[in-house]
């Protein structure tokens, strides 16, 4: 039977310890996300917005609580298993755009694929760079492109092992109004195309609002979780 | 929800089949050559060290194994300070075996030419002496001619710097000798002696002309032995055992020269393999140093590797292969380097090799180099490296996120072998498993010490904080006690490069120390020996002419040995249960007589008979070390033979005598009132305060006296300076790279830390702070750190320097206060130096590009 859920989080809560005391950081998390859905999480700074990312992408483990994603209790596996369901399954974009310096902008796409032992990637990744707009800047370093155009490259290499769920954090946060808007559509038309399921970290409330569905976090608490549209925030 | 057991199938890849990591490692380095430059450079300069003493050691070592016959110029040398007995001929038959004589004695010469005057050593040679090798002149006829003739050749050396040349004329003793030429190689190379000592070549026959050879007289005399094999020689030496134990010959062989010469450079050795020890510890701690910043640098990349499917182990190798080859890349250079050194250095010791430095490139120097280069990169780069496996994924998104600490067997081989490996080089390097160990105890005592240093600093800092000081220092000193400071990690590393340096510096001056003794107007510079009692007041009446202080007129008498604790000196010959050797039985003693010590004598035991009383037995006194040799101590008895004189005598007390200083020093001293009658030559010494001088009284004496010799210390004392000049020149070339490697180390160190301070310094500029305010707190900063290592380091190097001198190389510890306040002043000065290096970069970084970095 074909799984109708990519992501389900039960009852997740994760602490930390401090010298003299304890951080609840998320505090009784639960949620479920359907495949192709596109999701946002918002909430105000400390809220534990990117932690539960990082949980959602096994980036980390919960302090208690389950997590499931692919099917896959990522409780119960162990960090390099974590590492393969992600490289398997799930792309990323970051605030940061997160490009490997020393790679090309083509070199950075092809990574994800050429981890796995695929060969011949290269003609995916020309491709996934053409449809972000940089046919004529495979062979330049990230240090030699302007932010939207190290986004666009984060965008393509996420893309680039046809990931079932994609997770966001903040993608347009670093960049100006007309980069931000032109990544925006760009991360939709695709995830459209791709048929991924999208969840994303944002502040941006224009940006939330584009997603089907809206996950409120404050205090660590998942306190609202907005499915309509039509319900302004 | 669903309870989900879906159980995940990852393959599982050998490291070495995937080609992803090796394609990962090749692109990341293609842009972090530069990163990686702190570790090339010092696992280069490291290994450069290694190689080139390696190679040294080698090359002498094989020199003397190869050219043994030819050190030596025969299978045989039979030595004997007196004219042979007939009795030699009974056993030395000379119809099977090749002979060849000498006789050696020191004279002086006079240049017709200039006019100068010089002591030389004045070999008589007699018969096709060396049978090995060749003494080589020029012109290549000039030894024939002394052979057949009676010219004379002198060394190269001497003929240079007396302006003498083919044809010219010298005069030794009485007689003036033509001159054919000068000699450019001699079998053995005369070694040191000819240094100070330059040698005149003549034929025996033609030594009576120069009316040396009288009562008194120090000669050595000589046979020069070809056998047909080496079963003969050795049948020889036995045959010849008891002649030669009679009459008190002593024989040189092949082994025992090169047994000699090795063990004359046993201190060059071992002070060779100190510094390389030195230099490859140096230059691991570089390593480590390097790698451990390299591997920070990369957390973030390593984050997002992990975060898109990178295993622990993949994202490791991919550093690890990266460092294991630029682990050989910088091994074959250090070799390369290390060889380069090595071929240059027989430039600079050429005159002083026992052998030609005709020295090839030693592969297995290469070999080690090589293999010790890579073993040390990837052993030192295992601890940095091995955190890589333990980066979060979550780092990406939070960059505070700290490695998670966990226990890994990879990390505790690699602790294992971080110890064992220094034990096992020292233990290789030193062939002795308790100075290895000694060795390694200390370096771990030194680095607990340096860590407890570093603790008390940051306690009593925070104790005894300076709250009325100034904001930049109160700053500056805060800094060493941040989250996450580098303190403790800073001053054992710069402490132990610190340490290193000045236990290298201590080590050096001590064996320099060795040699240096300086001359003052309370001490003798002038030594005029082989004075007859007739000559005797002329002599000192020319001193006086010249104006010259006549410091002592010491009377010598020559005497043996003739019975000792009741046993003739035969008897204890033929006793082979006695250990007294018989050289110690057999040799003329040359004797003096007085009723007072020298400045240069300490009675340690005993008495001191001032003069004779009349009464049966003699007191002598002995020195401290013969009285070992001939295992007699206070109140023994033993009897001399003075002239056929025979003289009883008990030890009436043992001196210590520094024979170095103000010569001439004795093993037996008589008291007063008992030889004075016996045949004795004098020795008589003087200050003489300027060269111009000096070369008048020479030239006078010479031609007035020409038997007597004079020694001019200043020369000697001179030419050792010169050697030790060219010896320390070789020394500190290649000490250079230890220290080289210890400024890489130290450029490691304080880079450490720079990331810190990166972010701090930028918020500080942010906030409207100065250039030169930020400038003052580094500096503050690093002045007390640099100040702590340092001074921890130098002070502990005086304990390891004495511990050294006086176990490993067994000589006396001797340290230069100036040159350890320069290196102390030069550390902290480099310390800051490199701070204000790596400041520069903070201070041209805009905060606007940290600060978003940040974000």
């Amino acid at each position: 039977m074909e799984q109708q859920y990519v992501l389900e989080a039960t009852s997740v809560n994760k602490k930390y310890i401090l010298p003299n005391s304890e951080l609840t950081v998320l505090d009784d998390v639960s949620f479920r996300i359907e495949k192709g859905t596109t999701v946002s999480i918002i909430g105000p700074s400390g809220s534990g917005k990117t932690t539960l990312l990082g949980l959602c992408a096994g980036l980390d483990v919960p302090t208690s609580g389950a997590l499931a994603l692919m099917g896959f209790r990522l409780n119960n596996m162990n960090e390099d298993d974590r590492a393969f369901l992600r490289n398997q399954s799930v792309g990323f974009v970051f605030q940061n755009f997160q490009l490997l310096p020393t790679l090309t902008a083509l070199e950075n796409v092809m990574v994800p694929l050429e981890l796995r032992g695929e060969k011949n990637v290269k003609q995916k990744a020309k491709e996934l760079l053409e449809r972000v707009g940089l046919k004529e800047r495979l062979h330049h370093y990230p240090t030699q492109l302007s932010g939207g155009e190290q986004q666009r490259v984060a965008m393509a290499r996420a893309f680039m092992n046809t990931p079932t769920i994609l997770f966001a954090d903040e993608p347009t946060g670093n960049l100006d109004e007309e980069n931000a808007t032109h990544i925006t559509s760009l991360l939709f038309q695709m995830n459209k195309e791709e048929k991924t399921t999208l969840v994303l970290v944002t502040h941006n409330l224009e940006l939330a609002n584009q997603t089907q569905r809206i996950l409120k976090m404050k205090g660590g608490r998942l306190t609202e979780d907005v499915t309509s549209h039509s319900k302004t925030l | 929800m669903i309870d989900y057991k879906i159980k995940l199938l990852r393959p599982t890849k050998n490291i070495l089949n995937d080609t992803w990591v090796w394609k990962m490692a090749w692109r990341d380095a293609r842009h972090n050559f530069s990163r990686l430059f702190l570790f090339l450079a010092a696992l280069i300069t490291g290994i450069a060290a290694v190689v080139a003493l390696d190679s040294f050691n080698r090359s002498v070592q094989q020199d003397i194994e190869s050219n043994a016959k030819e050190l030596l110029g025969a299978d045989l040398v039979i030595n004997s300070n007196k004219a042979f007995d007939a009795e030699i001929f009974t056993v030395l038959d000379t119809n099977t075996l090749a002979l060849a004589g000498e006789m050696e004695l020191t004279s002086m010469v006079l240049f017709k030419n200039s006019g100068q005057t010089r002591l030389i050593r004045l070999l008589a040679l007699q018969g096709d002496f060396p049978f090995y090798g060749e003494l080589k002149t020029l012109p290549a006829n000039a030894y024939e001619k002394v052979k057949n003739e009676n010219y004379v050749v002198l060394d190269e050396t001497l003929a240079t710097q007396y302006e003498v040349s083919s044809g010219d004329t010298i005069k030794i003793g009485k007689q003036f000798f033509p001159v054919a030429g000068v000699v450019t190689k001699v079998p053995g190379g005369g070694g040191l002696a000819a240094t100070f000592a330059p040698t005149v070549y003549m034929n025996l026959a033609n030594i009576n002309e120069t009316g040396l050879v009288q009562f008194g007289s120090r000669i050595q005399y000589s046979y020069y032995v070809k056998t047909n094999s080496d079963k003969e020689t050795a049948d020889l030496q036995n045959r010849l055992q008891s002649i030669a134990k009679r009459y008190g010959y002593t024989f040189e062989t092949v082994q025992g020269r090169k047994d000699g010469l090795g063990s004359g450079f046993q201190s060059v050795y071992r002070f060779f393999s100190l510094l390389a020890i030195i230099a490859l510890l140096l230059g691991c701690i570089g390593v480590a140093s390097a790698v451990h910043i390299y591997a920070r640098e990369k957390k973030e990349e390593v984050a997002l590797l992990r975060c898109i499917g990178s295993t622990g182990w993949q994202a490791f190798s991919i550093y690890f292969i990266q460092i294991a080859a630029l682990g050989f890349i910088g091994s074959f250079i250090g070799a390369s380097l290390g060889i380069g050194i090595q071929q240059s250095v027989p430039y600079l010791f050429t005159n002083y090799l026992p052998v030609d430095a005709n020295w090839p490139v030693q592969w297995p120097s290469v070999a080690l180099g090589l293999a010790l280069g890579v073993v040390v990169s990837v052993l030192f780069s295992l601890l940095p490296l091995v955190n890589i496996r333990f980066v979060p994924p979550l780092a990406v998104l939070r960059a505070n996120n700290e490695v998670i600490t966990r226990f890994s067997k990879v990390r505790v081989t690699a602790w294992l072998a971080i110890v064992l490996f220094p034990f096992l080089f020292t233990w290789w390097q030193t062939q002795n498993a308790v100075i290895a160990i000694a060795f390694i105890v200390a370096l771990l005592l030194v680095f607990l010490l340096l860590s407890g240093v570093a603790w008390i600093l940051l306690k009593s800092l925070r104790r005894f904080f300076p709250n009325k000081a100034s904001f930049a220092l109160r700053l500056g000193i805060s800094s060493l006690f941040r989250p996450n400071n580098q303190t403790q990690l800073l001053v054992v590393s710069i402490g132990m490069g610190a340490f290193l340096i000045a236990t290298l510096n201590v080590v050096e001056q001590s064996m320099l120390a060795q040699v240096e003794f300086t001359g003052n107007e309370n001490r003798s510079n002038t030594i005029l020996f082989d004075i007859q009692p007739e000559q005797k007041e002329g002599v000192l009446m020319l001193m006086q002419t010249h104006k010259l202080p006549v410091q002592q007129v010491v009377p010598i008498v020559t005497c043996r040995l003739q019975d000792l604790k009741g046993s003739s000196v035969e008897k204890l010959q033929a006793d082979t249960t006695d250990s007294i050797p018989s050289w110690a039985l057999s040799r003329e003693y040359r004797v003096t007589y007085r009723d007072t010590l020298t400045k240069s004598e300490k009675l340690f035991k005993g008495n001191l008979q001032t003069r004779y009383p009349n009464t049966d037995v003699v007191g002598v006194t002995i020195s401290e070390g013969m009285h070992e040799n001939l295992r007699v101590d206070v109140g023994d008895s033993l009897s001399f033979n003075v002239q056929g004189v025979p003289i009883r005598a008990i030890i009436s007390g043992i001196r210590k005598v520094e024979w170095s200083n103000d010569p001439p020093n004795f093993i037996f001293v008589f008291p007063a009132g008992i030889l004075e009658p016996a045949p004795q030559i004098f020795v008589t010494t003087t200050f003489i305060s300027d060269n111009a001088k000096a070369t008048v009284f020479q030239r006078e004496l010479v031609t007035a006296f020409p038997n007597v010799s004079l020694v001019d210390l200043r020369l000697v004392l001179g030419t050792i300076r010169q050697l030790f000049d060219k010896l320390g020149l070789v020394v500190r070339f290649l000490a250079l790279f230890s220290i080289l490697t210890g400024l890489v180390v130290l450029a490691g160190a304080v880079s450490n830390s720079k990331y810190a301070r990166l972010k701090e310094n930028v918020l500080l500029r942010t906030l409207g702070a100065s250039a030169s305010f930020i400038n003052k707190i580094t500096w503050v900063e690093y002045f007390y750190l640099g100040t702590m290592a340092a001074l921890t380091g130098v002070v502990l190097s005086l304990l390891s320097g004495w511990l050294l001198t006086t176990f490993f190389f067994e000589i006396a510890f001797s340290s230069d206060l100036p040159e350890l306040l320069i290196i102390f002043f030069s550390i902290v000065l480099v310390t800051m130096g490199i701070a204000w290096l790596n400041l520069r970069k903070v201070l041209n970084t805009p905060p606007l590009q940290v600060l978003r970095k940040e974000t």
